[in-house]
């Protein structure tokens, strides 16, 4: 197997040098441990019975392994992440038993021995708060106004959505109760897409994609804030493994070419590596047109086990783990009391990668390792072809006297 | 010249009356307003210290508040370092014309009250661009502000001339540059609090607290205003009473001479511009880079981004002697350009403590600045000098204007990485002229690297 380890340079903080860079040349794209540069991704609705329900299963072949993600609206905006080592691994789906109270083995994927790593993510709630008066960098970044859960949305039919040329998909929500009619002109989308070679998109952040993750872009548009100054966030559940939550940690990175005066790269471990990963750059956008000036600083709280108050149920992650479980939660608050905002307007953006193997780790781009491997070795070169020149002409000169 | 010698050594010990007393006392005049004495033209000498105060503290102004201009402006990087370029344009012209307009047109002391004047004017109208919440304005006021700021300078260097040639010239010289490095870094430090101030008693911030903050930081240009008057009014008496002439500048610009400028002055120019434009613009960009990336507070965002002013403040004179005294300027440009590609391939790919990049990054810059310009007068005729200082500063004011906007687009498009790339290239180009100067003075036989000894003995065999 070819493994390239030139990759986790870009994040090693101290200059390389050329020759170093000029080796990275060579070895620039990034491989999991999974190690598919490319899989066969299939993206389907699997429609329920007898009315339409929103469950999307991303199934991504490569050579030996498969990958499933299992996207639903059911309850809260959730996702079922399962790697199994074999190509031939499926999902099944029980309807009727999906549907009812306690779904508990409603949803399987076979052969059962097959998986090597499964966890979950919900999408609990949409929080706001209050940033008037509000000093720079304090957590919460002010007074919380009533959360809106997204258990209690009501999701389009996915199906329409469904892009199989980008392999994407939209679910696209508001709240089922909306009394003072916030979301009369507005929505809340989660935008899943799945990539069948790595790459990276061209919007910012541009996240560096493998053929292992899934892309989730949040947008909140439209939607009115409660006050002129509404900062919002977004409340995440996912599984804990054992008594402890998995952690989110913040690694520095000396890259900032795709995510402009981004020097920081966040990042959620299940379990140590390989498992599954959340990876995403600490910004989000208050603008469609996602530049610099748009910018807003995304903040993520430690992980905490979610024994205070209930979660929303999310089906399918009891379907897949059972009842039994325990959640442990986090927030991301997007934005601060200065600068850019929602306000400006009424535009929220954050990118994210779920994925499983090794998180995909930014290089040095082809264009800034040629032109240090140019800028350094053009004096160096000249520096020794000038000095050999003039060392030849010294023996020169001195043989021509030694005749005369 | 006995005389001479006792000012000297009063200059430096700092205890001028007493040595105005001893000889002063048979005039009629008191020490202070006799012309002819130490102690006047110490006054005159700090006059001419303030005199470019003004402009240097605003020069910088909008680097000091970048993130408050770009807030309250709603300008993305590209837009906000057109400030600078707008700077820039007028003086890649008025670099030829500042000399001529001094000594054929308005005289030396109405030319320091106009070029004063354009200060003034240009920062009020930098400020008022402001207040009523338009950029173009700002811009324009730039434009004005850099027709005044660079003329300036000129003019501030031929009252020094009139008034210490042959007395205490260099270190007059010397302490005029600190004075413009006190001015830079005094701007660095106090706009964002005088800013937070502002933004305190007005209540909030905005294009109207930023437009404030920049009329109060335009007092220091209107206090070199006042001594451009005042100057005037002093020298116009000295001329009265000791009956000398008026200052002039000497400089001839004659612009058939740049075909005659020969291969190693070309190179010295690339070397003068590819250096200086990895240095200006950074700075200008400096203080978010530091918050970015380092995580800086905006306080010590702004120390570490005037550190190499303040470095350069003590080094200049320092390293001035140093060079005087080894000769070997190629090597002396060789080592800054060197050093200053560390300081770059430091910021750019390391998380180590700036402090140590900005010091390096000091240091090389003072030392360019002692070896590189005087390579100039080594290379062209002294009636060709004023020609080609002009065409350097002029393509230097050229180089920095675009790449201002170039380091405004790149930052904005692909982030501080590429941006430090890109002043690392420049600074690599400038290498590879350094270099290319050296192995071309070795194979011509120039007298450019040569070391204070064998200028010396230059000399004699030159006069003979």
């Amino acid at each position: 197997m070819l493994r390239c380890w030139g990759p986790h340079w870009g994040w090693v903080p101290w200059a390389p040098t050329p020759w170093l860079l000029l080796s990275l040349l060579v070895c620039t794209v990034p491989f999991g441990l999974l190690g598919e540069e490319t899989r066969q991704v299939s993206m389907e609705v699997i429609s329920g019975w007898p009315n339409p329900q929103n469950l999307l299963h991303i199934r991504a072949v490569g050579s030996n392994s498969t990958l499933h993600y299992v996207w639903s609206s059911l309850g809260p905006p959730a996702v079922v992440l399962v790697a199994t080592n074999t190509t031939q691994s499926v999902l099944n789906v029980n309807w009727s038993l999906l549907l009812s109270p306690d779904p508990a083995g409603a949803l399987m994927v076979l052969p059962k021995n097959s998986i090597q790593f499964s966890s979950a993510l919900v999408f609990t709630r949409l929080l706001e708060f209050d940033s008037t008066n509000v000093s720079e960098g304090t957590q919460p970044p002010g007074k919380p106004y009533p959360p809106y859960s997204l258990a209690k949305f009501s999701w389009n039919n996915v199906t329409n959505s469904l892009d199989l040329a980008t392999l994407s998909a939209i679910f696209r929500g508001h709240p089922v109760d909306d009394p003072t009619g916030a979301f009369a002109n507005g929505s809340l989308t989660f935008k899943v897409q799945a990539f069948s070679r790595s790459g990276r998109p061209a919007q910012p952040p541009r996240l560096l994609h493998t053929a292992d993750v899934c892309q989730v872009e949040v947008a909140l548009v439209g939607a009115s804030p409660r006050g002129n100054h509404s900062l919002f966030g977004l409340e995440v559940a996912t599984l804990g493994q054992g008594p402890d939550c998995p952690s989110v940690n913040e690694q520095d990175s000396i890259d900032d070419e795709y995510a402009p005066a981004v020097f920081q790269l966040n990042r959620l471990l299940w379990g140590s590596s390989p498992s599954g990963f959340m990876q995403w750059r600490p910004v989000a956008f208050s603008q469609e047109q996602r530049a610099r000036e748009s910018a807003l600083a995304c903040q993520a709280s430690a992980l905490h086990p979610t024994l205070a108050y209930p979660l929303p149920h999310s089906p399918i992650v009891q379907a897949f783990f059972g009842s039994q479980n325990n959640f442990c939660a986090f927030n991301l608050t997007f934005g601060a009391p200065t600068g850019p905002g929602y306000w400006d307007q009424h535009y929220l953006c954050w990118s994210m990668l779920l994925g499983i193997g090794f998180p995909p780790v930014d290089s040095f781009s082809p264009l800034v390792l040629g032109i240090m491997a140019v800028a350094l070795g053009a004096p160096g070169l000249m520096f020794l072809g000038g000095g050999l020149f003039l060392l030849l002409r010294h023996k020169q000169y001195s043989e021509y006297q030694s005749i005369n | 010249m006995e005389e001479e010698d006792g000012e000297e050594r009063a200059l430096l010990g700092g205890r001028p009356e007493a040595d105005s007393a001893l000889q002063g006392a048979p005039r009629a005049l008191p020490a202070l307003c006799d012309p002819s004495h130490l102690a006047h033209r110490l006054v005159v000498l700090l006059l001419m210290c303030l005199l470019g105060f003004g402009s240097y503290f605003c020069y910088d102004n909008p680097g000091a508040l970048q993130t408050q201009v770009k807030r309250d402006m709603q300008v993305n990087t590209t837009k906000f370092m057109l400030l600078y370029a707008w700077y820039s344009w007028p003086n890649v012209i008025l670099c030829f014309l500042g000399g001529f307009l001094i000594d054929r047109i308005f005289g030396i002391r109405w030319g320091t009250v106009i070029f004063s004047c354009f200060v003034c004017i240009g920062q009020v109208i930098f400020a008022l661009g402001g207040i009523f919440n338009a950029f173009w304005l700002m811009e324009l006021g730039r434009f004005v502000f850099g027709i005044g700021g660079e003329s300036l300078a000129v003019a501030q260097n031929t009252y020094a001339v009139s008034w210490f040639k042959g007395k205490e010239l260099n270190l007059v010289f010397g302490l005029q540059l600190s004075m413009a490095r006190i001015g830079s870094t005094v701007n660095m430090n106090l706009m964002g609090w005088l800013y937070g101030k502002i933004e305190a008693s007005l209540g909030s911030a905005g294009h109207t607290t930023l437009g404030v903050t920049l009329m109060v930081g335009g007092i220091t240009c209107i206090l070199s205003l006042i001594c451009a008057l005042v100057l005037a009014y002093l020298d116009r008496r000295a001329e009265k009473i000791l009956n000398k002439e008026q200052g002039k500048t000497g400089e001839v610009i004659k612009l058939t001479d740049i075909k005659d400028f020969s291969l190693p002055l070309m190179l010295v120019f690339i070397i003068c511009v590819c250096y200086y434009v990895a240095v200006f613009p950074f700075i200008g960009l400096g203080k978010v880079f530091f918050i970015e990336k380092f995580r800086f507070s905006s306080q010590s965002a702004s120390a570490i981004n005037s550190i190499v002013y303040i470095i350069s403040a003590p080094m200049s004179p320092i390293f001035g002697f140093l060079v005087d005294k080894t000769g070997k300027n190629i090597v002396w440009v060789l080592c800054a350009v060197a050093t200053t590609l560390v300081a770059h391939m430091m910021l750019a790919f390391t998380f180590w403590n700036p402090w140590i990049a900005m010091c390096l990054l000091g240091f090389s810059y003072s030392l360019l600045a002692c070896a590189l310009w005087p390579m100039v007068a080594f290379i062209v005729p002294e009636h060709q000098l004023g020609t080609a200082y002009g065409f350097m500063q002029s393509i230097q004011n050229l180089g920095l204007a675009v790449i201002a906007i170039l380091a405004g687009m790149i930052l904005d498009t692909r982030g501080y990485l590429l941006l430090e790339v890109f002043f690392i290239a420049c600074v690599s180009l400038s290498l590879l002229a350094v270099v290319f100067l050296y192995l071309v003075n070795r194979a011509r036989g120039g007298n450019l690297n040569y070391s204070a000894k064998q200028r010396e003995q230059m000399k004699p065999s030159h006069s003979e």
